[in-house]
């Protein structure tokens, strides 16, 4: 078994306080992103690049297939022009898929801060995992 | 019994029964066997997504699994969307899941950074070749693999124990160099239980190959990491449960972007997907003290099975 060592509540470290801080917000703003983008979507309060019944007749095919029928939102593809109810709802994807990123990002300097070097380049290294599958190279 | 009591034991037999329906329902009913684009209205499919997806929600807390393992094979067998998209959906479901959980459990130290952040370089690495190799497979070479692992998936759940607070002798070479222990408050007990692991190499190994499985089929990977690091490596019980959401969270991203760039992640499935599963964790949360976990998990791995088994069926053309 493991050390049951008394009743003191233990002191968390510093930088798992400031990693559950960001995500903290991080995930709720993703959560509010994501309920907004697909009302936007749904409701057709803006205009689509694809329209629902477009997908919805095709969303039975491959992922390549329905790309070369319909300009899906994919990657960065959207960047240029993203003013559309199915763009919007894509994005608050995108910002959840970013929200480990921006914590390691955050939690970097308090690693540095407390001279712990081994893991700021550990943390630095999964920030350039993710960045690398952000920016597509790894696509 | 009180009478809210009797109300979460009418929403847990409603949660099984509604999640386990698709797979009861003969093959010609299944929506997999509809015509493209079929008679049904879009809205139907996206409003029968997000009550499945709610009730599994509320199963998977349950079972204590991630909702990512019943809703690939489940979807993927019993809805008209191609595994591609159903994938890129149980990816962003699993990491919606642990994100959502992280910031509770890492302030009660439950969720530890210094243990996941090695075994996640690790499994993102793996996970993002493993989303690619599985977006390159043919659609049916990846429905039977699937099958295949849903039902060793199964097996192992129904094989694998679990320790809450497992002896740990000597830590390992690694774990000494990286400081990996940590200590938190049991308040079931209401003492506080110091920790520290072992084998982190070969818990190093096991995580990339697991990345690579959970990048491939879309799925988490809650049901191999939490006996890694449990049984393996020695974290006591809620640890390992905690920590493996962590992980969970860095590899689903990186996995998940392999299928943005391809078009694999279409919001009009994601999105309901992920707020049904999350919104019927929260229920699963507050019925989960009423109700007799062993059963469901009984009653999720039957699920798995048959699941499994269509998946198979299905990648092999019958």
């Amino acid at each position: 078994m493991s050390n049951i060592a008394g009743k003191h509540k233990p002191e968390i470290d510093r930088v798992q306080l400031v990693y559950a801080a960001v995500l903290d917000v991080v995930s709720h703003t993703g959560m509010v992103l994501i309920a907004v983008g697909f009302l936007a979507y749904v409701a057709r309060l803006l205009p689509l690049t694809v329209s629902i019944e477009d997908i919805a007749s095709h969303w039975h095919l491959r992922a390549g297939e329905m790309n070369r029928l319909h300009a899906v939102p994919s990657g960065w593809s959207w960047v240029q022009d993203p003013l559309h109810g199915d763009v919007l709802s894509f994005i608050s994807i995108i910002f959840l898929s970013m929200a480990a990123m921006i914590c390691l990002v955050a939690v970097i300097p308090v690693f540095f801060a407390e001279k712990n070097r081994t893991y700021a380049l550990i943390a630095l290294l999964q920030v350039l995992v993710l960045a690398a599958a952000v920016v597509g190279i790894a696509s | 019994m009180t009478r809210a009591d009797g109300k979460k034991i009418w929403w847990f037999l409603a949660a099984v029964l509604l999640t386990a329906m698709p797979l009861v329902l003969p093959p010609e009913v299944a929506a997999a066997s509809l015509p493209a684009g079929g008679e049904t209205a879009w809205w139907v499919w996206v409003l029968l997504l997000f009550i499945f997806s709610f009730f599994l929600g509320i199963v998977s807390v349950l079972a204590g699994v991630g909702g990512g393992v019943l809703f690939v094979p489940i979807v993927g067998s019993f809805f008209p969307f191609h595994l591609d998209f159903v994938r890129g959906a149980g990816l962003l479901v699993a990491l919606s899941g642990a994100l959502s959980a992280g910031p509770s459990l890492l302030r009660k130290g439950l969720a530890d950074l210094k243990l996941s952040l090695p075994l996640s370089l690790i499994g993102s690495i793996s996970s993002v070749a493993g989303a690619i190799v599985g977006l390159r497979m043919s659609a049916d070479s990846v429905q039977l693999l699937l099958g295949i692992a849903i039902i060793a998936i199964a097996v192992i759940m129904m094989k694998a124990g679990k320790s809450g607070y497992p002896e740990v002798g000597e830590s390992d070479v690694i774990a000494r160099a990286l400081g990996i222990s940590g200590s938190y408050y049991e308040p079931t007990i209401d003492k506080t239980i110091d920790w520290k692991v072992r084998r982190t190499p070969l818990g190093l190994v096991l995580f990339f190959f697991i990345g690579f499985i959970g990048g491939m089929f879309g799925m988490g990977a809650g049901w191999a990491n939490v006996p890694v690091l449990n049984l393996l490596m020695g974290a006591p019980l809620k640890i390992a449960v905690a920590t493996s959401g962590l992980v969970l969270s860095m590899n689903g991203a990186a996995a998940a972007w392999i299928y943005l760039y391809k078009g694999a992640v279409l919001p009009l499935i994601a999105v309901p997907a992920v707020g049904g599963v999350m919104l019927g964790s929260k229920i699963g949360a507050r019925i989960l003290s009423k109700v007799n976990t062993g059963s469901v998990r009984i009653a999720v791995i039957v699920m798995m099975l048959i699941a499994g088994l269509r998946s198979i069926t299905k990648g092999l053309g019958i």
